[in-house]
């Protein structure tokens, strides 16, 4: 067991290094110039050198990384040039919001997609397993961005059932305490049901087309699986001995596919956490994946760094996670 | 089956079910603006260079003088009262106002005035650019801004520049906008002036206040209750940031907004036909041009950059991709500019591919040639580069685009990395001089010089000729003569000069029907005299 753990953090370490090696050597690579993005375009040459100086840009390659990796172990990642703030506070700011919308996509794709999954494998063929494959497909094919306009004109404009963009009206932002940064939790913790009606009612559409993309997904991995498992010799035993079609599927084959599944949803959920960049910015949702591409487009490379860590270490993190679930589940992995 | 009609529901319910939200319309003493404000990232007037803080920062923090709402060629009295000229033009004295207070508690003196200026040149930000045209120096900015007593702030001159035009590019380029210099030497770190602090904090008086910026979400301002001058309409103004384009439309026509900035052509044109929405425009004075790198000996060549001027059709495109964007522009200086040749005569070019031709075969390019074009991100960078590209085509040049992010368009043309290249220059004042200043004038087209703030170096460009009369023109008195010299000084830049403009581009925004009065001219938008219905 030690010796896991040992591997385990020695593999981890090299990861992370090797993470900020590729970070921060991309960053010196992309042509975009963080002095001309603080100094703007009419700046002196005088001035431009300065700020060269100021930053540290005029010190060896060597001696700009040592510096990084050792203030980015301690999470300091520089101030943002987008907000004036250090990247670790905004980080902290922006995350929560992204972090409460994958959640809410997630329950709602994983709720939807692993029963779509199972039902349409337990009706190999037939037009329910068609129906589901469809619809997958719309939701793997659509673009993203298209389907967000088309949401919010169909249920924002036309029907008035949701929410417009933003994540919060603007009235409640400021009498909301915000403890968490969710913004769920943070209105039914302060018993305030109109901000919670008024957060739900934005959160709900960007939510679900987040979900419809993550379901997609996950009912196909899970339709999958299960075609797999129902093929099995130890499924036909079931039938044989007389097991009904529901504990058949349920009871013997579902468990079968719920460490695989672990996996799936590990990474849907990760790759929600990286930020869904196009939904965040038809939403107007000040999230995580819109500060990102916002300080690339702005040749922000703090935060950009900053940022490309924390997508490293959310992959880590849920990897470390489900190879845990792995030998919780499944004992042939102890 | 009963299991997927449960499913069915849930879903339905999940989604949909009870969430209907009550929308309201704006409250009457609120205006609620939906605009892209990711550009926001300091509130130190002395580092603004970009339209939405510079917007803002107008609007909550007093100049020296101020642009006029009704005129935008004239200044009006702000934290100075009136001013006086020495008879040599060298000295201005100015008088200010004896009851402007800080939110601090602080009151506005002169010596808050020559600090606020003095730090401009200092901090050596690309607004600095705005002063040392004019002959100030870092170096000598304690003799040049004095603060005489508390309420007479004197201003010297190095040459007798013209003051009109010293105060248009005071009023208007966030050079003299008054800073609490107790406060902010008080937040100074590392000699900074303060300019950390402003990163998140404003320091200054005027008609609003910064109460709130969350970057990425909303900047919140309140009405200035001790304002010593007239009260603003409208008690809040919330800009909220809607970076997406339809999605401002949708607010827009939803009431849930009263004001939309950043429509593309498309929404715009049926945004105009909504009876319950207006379209307003105001032209800005920055010009859209093409750039040729003239150290390239092909582009060094008058007749290769004039023939570029007949490969785009600019009515087309005024009526399509530049629809409420932009007006066909060929001269340097903008309309609206002192000394502005008139519309007719600042664009005598048209789609003209024999001309075009005939032009490079006279050049001895008959046969064509390749060159890359560099092109940022601007919605309408894309076509306008496809439109020329297809010409250029037709006579035989071919053209690679290349579209990149605008830091890295800057750099590469700072740099004279770059063989053409398309962007916009916005000049912030509403005189010749100030296009022609940086777009004819080069003082030293020497790689050592490194005068990247002149878009004429970094297009290798030098005409001792048009360095001159630019000089020429601007010293003179006669302000008839001034206007003709500024006027044949534009026809030939035209004929000869280093680039090829194509837009004069506006400022364009949607208004609700809740939205009585909106006020504004090329160099800013007066929130205090917007009025709801």
């Amino acid at each position: 067991m030690g010796g896991q753990v040992f591997r385990t953090v020695v593999s981890v370490s090299v990861t992370i290094l090797g993470l900020l090696a590729l970070t921060f050597f991309i960053g010196r690579l992309l042509p975009l110039d963080p002095v001309l993005a603080i100094l703007g375009d009419d700046a002196s040459q005088e001035a431009y050198d300065r700020m060269v100086v100021k930053l540290g840009l005029d010190k060896p390659l060597w001696e700009q990384f040592v510096t990084y990796v050792w203030n980015s172990l301690q999470f300091d990642f520089g101030t943002s040039l987008t907000s004036g703030r250090p990247v670790a506070e905004d980080i902290l700011r922006v995350f929560p919001a992204t972090l409460e919308l994958a959640t809410v996509a997630m329950i709602l794709g994983t709720g939807l997609g692993i029963p779509l999954g199972v039902v349409a494998a337990a009706n190999r063929d037939t037009w329910i397993d068609q129906v589901v494959r469809v619809v997958s497909l719309i939701g793997y094919s659509a673009p993203i961005f298209w389907l967000g306009l088309l949401g919010l004109t169909v249920f924002y404009a036309a029907l008035g059932w949701v929410g417009p963009p933003g994540r919060i009206d603007i009235v409640f932002q400021y009498d909301l305490e915000v403890r968490t940064g969710l913004y769920l939790v943070d209105s039914a913790m302060a018993g305030r049901w109109d901000i919670f009606a008024d957060v739900f009612s934005r959160i709900v559409l960007p939510a679900s087309i987040l979900a419809y993309g993550a379901m997609a997904y996950i009912s196909r991995m899970t339709r999958s699986f299960m075609l797999e498992q129902l093929s099995q010799e130890y499924i036909i035993a079931a039938q044989a001995k007389g097991a009904s079609r529901q504990s058949v599927i349920w009871r013997h084959a579902f468990p079968n596919i719920a460490v695989q599944l672990v996996t799936v949803v590990a990474l849907s959920y990760a790759f929600l956490l990286e930020g869904a960049v196009l939904t965040e910015t038809v939403f107007a949702w000040p999230g995580f994946g819109r500060y990102l591409t916002t300080a690339l487009l702005r040749a922000d490379m703090n935060a950009v760094l900053g940022c490309t860590m924390i997508v490293g270490l959310i992959f880590i993190t849920l990897n470390l996670l489900s190879d845990v679930f792995y030998r919780v589940f499944d004992p042939r992995t102890r | 089956m009963k299991t997927y009609r449960n499913l069915a529901g849930c879903v339905a319910v999940t989604a949909f079910a009870g969430v209907a939200p009550a929308f309201a319309e704006t409250p009457p003493d609120t205006l609620v603006m939906a605009r892209n404000i990711d550009a926001i990232s300091t509130f130190d007037p002395a580092q603004i260079g970009e339209v939405v803080t510079n917007e803002i920062i107008l609007n909550i923090c007093d100049s020296l003088v101020a642009i006029d709402p009704e005129d935008e060629s004239a200044v009006v009295p702000a934290i100075a009262k009136d001013w006086t000229v020495s008879e040599d033009g060298m000295k201005i004295t100015f008088n200010l106002v004896d009851n402007a207070v800080f939110p601090s508690g602080n009151p506005v003196t002169a010596e808050d005035v020559a600090w606020s200026m003095q730090r401009v040149l200092k901090l050596g930000f690309g607004n600095a650019a705005t002063l040392t045209e004019f002959g100030f120096v870092a170096e000598n900015a304690e003799a040049d801004f004095v603060a005489i007593d508390d309420t007479t702030f004197e201003m010297n001159l190095s040459r007798p520049y013209p003051t009109a035009l010293i105060l248009q590019a005071v009023a208007s380029n966030r050079v003299a906008n008054v800073l609490d210099s107790e406060l902010l030497m008080g937040e100074e770190v590392d000699g900074d002036f303060g300019n950390g602090y402003l990163t998140t904090n404003s320091a200054c008086v005027g008609p609003y206040a910064l109460r709130q910026w969350n970057a990425g979400e909303a900047v919140v301002l309140e009405a200035n209750e001790n304002y010593h001058g007239t009260p603003p309409n409208v008690k809040r103004i919330i800009i909220r940031h809607v970076a997406e384009a339809q999605a401002q439309r949708l607010l827009l026509e939803q009431g849930d907004i009263d004001v939309a900035r950043d429509l593309g052509a498309e929404d715009l044109r049926d945004l105009n036909e909504n009876p319950d929405i207006e379209v307003a425009s105001t032209p800005m004075h920055q010009l859209y041009y093409m750039g040729f790198n003239s150290a390239d000996e092909r582009f060094a060549d008058d007749r290769v950059r004039l023939a570029f001027k007949y490969l785009m059709d600019y009515d087309g495109m005024a009526d399509t991709v530049m629809a409420f964007l932009g007006m066909p522009r060929a001269s340097v200086v903008p309309l609206g500019a002192l000394g502005a040749l008139d519309e007719a005569e600042g664009q005598p070019f048209s789609l003209d591919l024999e001309k075009a031709q005939s032009l490079l075969t006279e050049a001895g390019y008959g046969d064509g040639f390749s060159a890359r074009l560099f092109i940022g991100t601007l919605p309408y960078a894309s076509p306008i580069a496809q439109h020329v590209q297809e010409n250029a085509a037709k006579v035989g040049i071919d053209l690679e685009i290349e579209q990149m992010a605008n830091a890295q368009l800057f750099s590469a043309f700072r740099g004279r990395e770059f063989d053409t290249i398309m962007l916009s220059w916005q000049t912030a004042v509403p005189h010749a001089h100030g296009m022609l200043s940086r777009h004819a004038v080069n003082p030293d087209n020497s790689e050592e010089a490194a005068l990247t703030m002149f878009p004429t170096w970094r297009a290798s460009w030098f005409s001792e000729d048009f360095n001159q009369r630019v000089d020429d023109a601007l010293f003179e008195r006669d302000e008839a003569k001034q206007i003709e010299m500024y006027k044949e000084i534009q026809r030939d830049h035209m004929q000869t000069g280093p680039f090829a403009y194509s837009f004069q581009l506006l400022d364009t925004a949607a208004l609700s029907d809740s939205v009585k009065t909106w006020k504004w001219n090329a160099f800013r938008a007066y929130y205090p005299l917007i009025e709801k219905n």
